[in-house]
Protein backbone atom coordinates (compact mmCIF):
# COMPACT_ATOMS: atom_id res chain seq x y z
CA UNK A 1 0.00 0.00 0.00
CA UNK A 2 2.79 1.91 1.09
CA UNK A 3 4.34 1.43 -2.30
CA UNK A 4 1.84 2.55 -3.97
CA UNK A 5 1.15 5.80 -2.58
CA UNK A 6 4.95 6.60 -3.49
CA UNK A 7 5.22 5.77 -7.15
CA UNK A 8 1.78 7.63 -7.28
CA UNK A 9 3.56 10.48 -5.70
CA UNK A 10 6.76 10.33 -7.47
CA UNK A 11 5.39 10.03 -11.27
CA UNK A 12 2.82 13.65 -10.71
CA UNK A 13 5.44 15.10 -13.31
CA UNK A 14 3.57 12.57 -15.86
CA UNK A 15 0.17 12.47 -17.00
CA UNK A 16 -2.86 13.17 -13.98
CA UNK A 17 -6.03 12.90 -15.14
CA UNK A 18 -8.00 14.86 -12.44
CA UNK A 19 -10.61 14.43 -10.44
CA UNK A 20 -13.34 16.24 -12.34
CA UNK A 21 -11.82 15.37 -15.55
CA UNK A 22 -14.13 12.88 -18.13
CA UNK A 23 -11.90 11.60 -21.28
CA UNK A 24 -14.29 9.62 -23.41
CA UNK A 25 -12.03 8.02 -26.36
CA UNK A 26 -9.00 6.22 -27.32
CA UNK A 27 -6.06 6.93 -24.94
CA UNK A 28 -2.92 6.18 -25.79
CA UNK A 29 0.92 6.68 -24.57
CA UNK A 30 4.37 5.69 -23.59
CA UNK A 31 4.39 7.30 -19.72
CA UNK A 32 2.88 6.40 -16.58
CA UNK A 33 -0.73 7.89 -16.30
CA UNK A 34 -2.50 8.46 -12.75
CA UNK A 35 -6.46 8.61 -13.32
CA UNK A 36 -8.09 10.40 -10.79
CA UNK A 37 -10.90 11.25 -12.46
CA UNK A 38 -13.16 8.98 -15.47
CA UNK A 39 -11.90 7.41 -18.26
CA UNK A 40 -13.61 5.96 -20.83
CA UNK A 41 -13.07 4.08 -23.97
CA UNK A 42 -10.24 2.41 -24.78
CA UNK A 43 -6.89 3.09 -22.82
CA UNK A 44 -3.36 1.88 -24.38
CA UNK A 45 -0.31 2.24 -22.31
CA UNK A 46 3.50 1.18 -22.88
CA UNK A 47 4.19 1.65 -19.45
CA UNK A 48 2.47 1.92 -15.70
CA UNK A 49 -1.37 2.62 -14.82
CA UNK A 50 -2.42 3.99 -11.83
CA UNK A 51 -6.18 4.60 -11.05
CA UNK A 52 -6.47 6.11 -7.83
CA UNK A 53 -9.27 5.55 -5.10
CA UNK A 54 -11.30 8.28 -7.22
CA UNK A 55 -10.15 7.62 -10.30
CA UNK A 56 -12.60 5.59 -12.76
CA UNK A 57 -11.68 3.55 -15.44
CA UNK A 58 -14.72 2.14 -17.63
CA UNK A 59 -12.31 0.50 -20.72
CA UNK A 60 -10.51 -1.92 -22.35
CA UNK A 61 -6.55 -1.52 -20.60
CA UNK A 62 -3.62 -2.38 -22.26
CA UNK A 63 -0.90 -1.79 -20.09
CA UNK A 64 2.60 -2.54 -18.89
CA UNK A 65 1.39 -2.52 -15.30
CA UNK A 66 -1.58 -1.81 -13.29
CA UNK A 67 -2.11 -0.46 -9.99
CA UNK A 68 -6.08 -0.19 -9.14
CA UNK A 69 -7.22 1.38 -5.97
CA UNK A 70 -9.92 2.66 -7.80
CA UNK A 71 -12.62 1.28 -9.81
CA UNK A 72 -12.02 -0.41 -13.17
CA UNK A 73 -14.76 -2.28 -15.22
CA UNK A 74 -13.19 -3.36 -18.75
CA UNK A 75 -10.96 -6.12 -19.18
CA UNK A 76 -7.28 -5.58 -18.37
CA UNK A 77 -4.06 -7.19 -20.38
CA UNK A 78 -1.00 -6.37 -18.71
CA UNK A 79 2.30 -7.55 -20.20
CA UNK A 80 3.78 -7.66 -16.57
CA UNK A 81 2.21 -6.98 -13.47
CA UNK A 82 -2.01 -6.27 -12.03
CA UNK A 83 -2.43 -5.16 -8.94
CA UNK A 84 -5.59 -4.73 -7.10
CA UNK A 85 -4.97 -2.94 -3.50
CA UNK A 86 -7.53 -2.60 -0.64
CA UNK A 87 -9.34 0.28 -1.71
CA UNK A 88 -9.59 -1.55 -5.81
CA UNK A 89 -12.67 -2.50 -7.76
CA UNK A 90 -12.71 -4.26 -10.44
CA UNK A 91 -15.24 -6.05 -12.59
CA UNK A 92 -13.54 -7.75 -16.40
CA UNK A 93 -10.93 -9.80 -16.83
CA UNK A 94 -7.53 -10.04 -16.28
CA UNK A 95 -4.42 -11.15 -18.13
CA UNK A 96 -1.30 -10.46 -17.10
CA UNK A 97 1.49 -13.16 -16.02
CA UNK A 98 1.96 -11.59 -12.45
CA UNK A 99 -1.68 -10.89 -10.57
CA UNK A 100 -1.94 -9.62 -7.18
CA UNK A 101 -4.79 -9.49 -5.35
CA UNK A 102 -5.03 -8.05 -2.03
CA UNK A 103 -7.12 -8.43 1.08
CA UNK A 104 -10.17 -6.00 0.94
CA UNK A 105 -10.01 -5.59 -2.79
CA UNK A 106 -13.08 -6.50 -4.80
CA UNK A 107 -13.04 -8.38 -8.16
CA UNK A 108 -15.76 -10.31 -10.33
CA UNK A 109 -14.27 -11.44 -12.97
CA UNK A 110 -11.45 -14.19 -14.93
CA UNK A 111 -8.04 -14.02 -14.33
CA UNK A 112 -5.14 -15.86 -16.67
CA UNK A 113 -1.84 -15.99 -16.20
CA UNK A 114 -0.62 -17.34 -18.97
CA UNK A 115 0.92 -20.70 -19.07
CA UNK A 116 1.51 -22.03 -15.69
CA UNK A 117 5.41 -22.03 -15.11
CA UNK A 118 6.69 -25.31 -14.15
CA UNK A 119 9.37 -23.68 -11.99
CA UNK A 120 6.67 -22.86 -9.59
CA UNK A 121 6.00 -26.68 -9.10
CA UNK A 122 9.13 -28.04 -9.02
CA UNK A 123 10.06 -25.80 -5.71
CA UNK A 124 6.59 -27.02 -3.87
CA UNK A 125 7.50 -30.63 -4.60
CA UNK A 126 11.12 -30.25 -3.09
CA UNK A 127 9.38 -29.30 0.05
CA UNK A 128 7.39 -32.08 0.28
CA UNK A 129 10.25 -34.94 0.17
CA UNK A 130 12.43 -33.09 2.72
CA UNK A 131 9.43 -32.92 5.40
CA UNK A 132 9.33 -37.18 4.69
CA UNK A 133 12.49 -37.18 5.14
CA UNK A 134 13.01 -35.93 8.65
CA UNK A 135 9.86 -38.24 10.06
CA UNK A 136 12.21 -41.40 8.71
CA UNK A 137 14.74 -42.79 11.27
CA UNK A 138 16.52 -43.76 8.64
CA UNK A 139 17.26 -40.45 6.40
CA UNK A 140 19.06 -38.55 9.07
CA UNK A 141 22.31 -40.24 8.40
CA UNK A 142 22.89 -38.05 5.20
CA UNK A 143 21.29 -35.10 6.65
CA UNK A 144 23.71 -34.02 9.28
CA UNK A 145 25.72 -31.74 7.65
CA UNK A 146 23.67 -28.78 7.31
CA UNK A 147 22.25 -28.83 10.87
CA UNK A 148 24.11 -31.83 13.30
CA UNK A 149 23.11 -30.96 16.29
CA UNK A 150 19.43 -31.12 15.95
CA UNK A 151 19.35 -33.66 13.31
CA UNK A 152 21.11 -36.00 16.26
CA UNK A 153 18.66 -35.35 18.71
CA UNK A 154 15.69 -36.36 16.62
CA UNK A 155 17.28 -39.54 15.37
CA UNK A 156 17.40 -40.63 19.27
CA UNK A 157 13.88 -39.07 20.10
CA UNK A 158 11.90 -41.35 18.08
CA UNK A 159 14.27 -44.29 17.76
CA UNK A 160 13.53 -44.67 21.78
CA UNK A 161 9.76 -44.78 21.70
CA UNK A 162 9.58 -47.18 18.65
CA UNK A 163 11.39 -49.91 20.79
CA UNK A 164 10.92 -49.70 24.15
CA UNK A 165 6.57 -49.05 24.57
CA UNK A 166 5.38 -49.77 21.45
CA UNK A 167 7.07 -52.56 20.30
CA UNK A 168 4.50 -55.25 21.11
CA UNK A 169 1.82 -53.60 18.88
CA UNK A 170 4.32 -52.62 16.62
CA UNK A 171 5.65 -56.17 15.53
CA UNK A 172 2.54 -57.79 14.37
CA UNK A 173 1.41 -54.60 12.39
CA UNK A 174 4.42 -54.09 10.42
CA UNK A 175 4.90 -58.24 9.79
CA UNK A 176 2.83 -58.03 6.95
CA UNK A 177 5.68 -57.32 5.00
CA UNK A 178 8.35 -58.51 7.30
CA UNK A 179 5.82 -61.39 5.96
CA UNK A 180 6.02 -64.10 9.00
CA UNK A 181 4.56 -68.16 7.75
CA UNK A 182 1.38 -67.10 9.31
CA UNK A 183 1.09 -64.00 8.13
CA UNK A 184 1.81 -65.11 4.29
CA UNK A 185 -0.79 -67.50 4.47
CA UNK A 186 -2.92 -64.33 5.68
CA UNK A 187 -1.51 -62.38 2.44
CA UNK A 188 -1.81 -64.70 0.52
CA UNK A 189 -5.78 -65.47 1.01
CA UNK A 190 -6.20 -62.10 0.83
CA UNK A 191 -4.62 -61.69 -2.55
CA UNK A 192 -6.86 -64.54 -3.80
CA UNK A 193 -10.03 -62.69 -2.60
CA UNK A 194 -9.28 -59.30 -4.23
CA UNK A 195 -8.55 -61.69 -7.65
CA UNK A 196 -11.79 -63.64 -7.76
CA UNK A 197 -13.71 -60.01 -7.03
CA UNK A 198 -11.84 -58.71 -9.72
CA UNK B 1 -1.52 19.63 -7.75
CA UNK B 2 -5.30 19.65 -8.44
CA UNK B 3 -4.58 20.56 -12.70
CA UNK B 4 -4.57 17.37 -15.03
CA UNK B 5 -2.07 16.92 -17.33
CA UNK B 6 -1.58 15.58 -20.33
CA UNK B 7 1.73 13.74 -20.67
CA UNK B 8 4.07 14.62 -24.24
CA UNK B 9 3.77 11.15 -25.31
CA UNK B 10 0.12 10.65 -24.60
CA UNK B 11 -2.39 10.58 -27.21
CA UNK B 12 -5.82 10.62 -26.78
CA UNK B 13 -8.71 10.66 -29.49
CA UNK B 14 -11.85 11.67 -28.09
CA UNK B 15 -13.82 14.15 -25.72
CA UNK B 16 -12.25 15.31 -22.82
CA UNK B 17 -14.91 17.38 -20.58
CA UNK B 18 -13.93 18.73 -16.41
CA UNK B 19 -13.87 21.16 -13.96
CA UNK B 20 -10.74 22.04 -13.29
CA UNK B 21 -7.35 23.27 -15.18
CA UNK B 22 -6.46 21.09 -18.14
CA UNK B 23 -2.47 21.42 -19.45
CA UNK B 24 -1.56 19.57 -22.68
CA UNK B 25 1.49 18.39 -23.27
CA UNK B 26 0.85 15.66 -25.67
CA UNK B 27 -1.97 14.82 -28.29
CA UNK B 28 -5.55 15.23 -28.16
CA UNK B 29 -7.84 14.93 -30.81
CA UNK B 30 -11.69 15.28 -30.62
CA UNK B 31 -12.98 17.89 -28.45
CA UNK B 32 -12.31 19.64 -25.10
CA UNK B 33 -14.60 21.20 -22.99
CA UNK B 34 -13.70 22.60 -19.56
CA UNK B 35 -15.12 25.71 -17.02
CA UNK B 36 -11.70 26.15 -16.42
CA UNK B 37 -8.52 26.96 -18.00
CA UNK B 38 -6.29 24.81 -20.72
CA UNK B 39 -2.69 25.22 -21.60
CA UNK B 40 -1.61 23.42 -24.16
CA UNK B 41 2.28 23.49 -23.85
CA UNK B 42 4.67 23.80 -26.63
CA UNK B 43 4.70 20.16 -27.37
CA UNK B 44 1.00 20.07 -27.26
CA UNK B 45 -0.91 19.03 -30.71
CA UNK B 46 -4.69 19.71 -30.44
CA UNK B 47 -7.13 19.15 -32.77
CA UNK B 48 -9.76 19.85 -31.10
CA UNK B 49 -13.01 22.14 -30.54
CA UNK B 50 -12.52 23.84 -27.21
CA UNK B 51 -14.86 24.95 -25.24
CA UNK B 52 -13.33 26.42 -21.93
CA UNK B 53 -13.23 30.05 -19.67
CA UNK B 54 -9.54 30.39 -20.37
CA UNK B 55 -7.04 29.17 -23.05
CA UNK B 56 -3.54 29.89 -23.39
CA UNK B 57 -1.73 28.34 -26.70
CA UNK B 58 1.62 28.08 -27.06
CA UNK B 59 1.72 25.06 -29.14
CA UNK B 60 -0.36 23.74 -31.86
CA UNK B 61 -4.23 23.64 -32.41
CA UNK B 62 -6.22 22.86 -35.08
CA UNK B 63 -10.07 23.73 -34.35
CA UNK B 64 -12.31 26.27 -32.86
CA UNK B 65 -11.91 27.84 -29.67
CA UNK B 66 -14.85 29.19 -27.35
CA UNK B 67 -13.76 30.98 -24.46
CA UNK B 68 -15.78 32.64 -21.64
CA UNK B 69 -12.99 34.61 -21.12
CA UNK B 70 -9.69 35.09 -23.05
CA UNK B 71 -7.60 33.38 -25.29
CA UNK B 72 -4.03 33.88 -25.37
CA UNK B 73 -1.65 32.88 -28.31
CA UNK B 74 2.00 32.76 -26.94
CA UNK B 75 4.73 33.36 -29.37
CA UNK B 76 5.58 30.06 -31.22
CA UNK B 77 2.21 28.81 -31.73
CA UNK B 78 0.55 27.77 -34.75
CA UNK B 79 -3.27 28.15 -34.56
CA UNK B 80 -5.75 27.39 -37.44
CA UNK B 81 -9.44 27.91 -36.60
CA UNK B 82 -11.96 30.57 -35.28
CA UNK B 83 -11.58 32.04 -32.11
CA UNK B 84 -15.05 33.26 -29.84
CA UNK B 85 -13.64 35.15 -27.08
CA UNK B 86 -14.03 38.91 -25.14
CA UNK B 87 -10.38 39.01 -24.76
CA UNK B 88 -8.05 37.63 -27.49
CA UNK B 89 -4.42 38.50 -27.04
CA UNK B 90 -2.19 37.48 -29.47
CA UNK B 91 1.76 37.46 -28.84
CA UNK B 92 4.57 38.75 -31.60
CA UNK B 93 6.02 35.69 -32.98
CA UNK B 94 2.35 33.72 -32.90
CA UNK B 95 1.40 32.07 -35.65
CA UNK B 96 -2.81 32.43 -36.51
CA UNK B 97 -4.91 31.77 -39.32
CA UNK B 98 -9.18 31.86 -38.98
CA UNK B 99 -11.69 34.25 -37.89
CA UNK B 100 -11.58 36.12 -34.45
CA UNK B 101 -14.90 37.60 -33.25
CA UNK B 102 -14.40 39.45 -29.57
CA UNK B 103 -18.45 39.85 -28.85
CA UNK B 104 -18.23 41.88 -25.26
CA UNK B 105 -22.42 42.20 -25.97
CA UNK B 106 -22.52 38.63 -24.45
CA UNK B 107 -20.11 39.84 -22.01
Amino acid sequence: MVQTKEVGASHTENTVIGESILINGKLTGDEDLTVRGRVEGELTLTRTLIVEPSGIVKANVAVKNAIISGVVVGNVNATESVELTREGRMVGDIHAPRVIIVDGASFRGRVDMGEVEAGRLNTERPARPVVRATTRTVAPPPKPPPPPTRVEVKAKAPVRPVPQPPAPPAAPARPASAASPAVAEIGKKKIVVKKKTK
Amino acid sequence: MANTVIGSSIVIDGEISGDEDLVIQGTVKGKISLKESLFVEGSGVVEADIETQNVEIGGRVTGNIVATDKVELKSDCRVVGDIKAPRILIADGASFKGNVDMDHKER
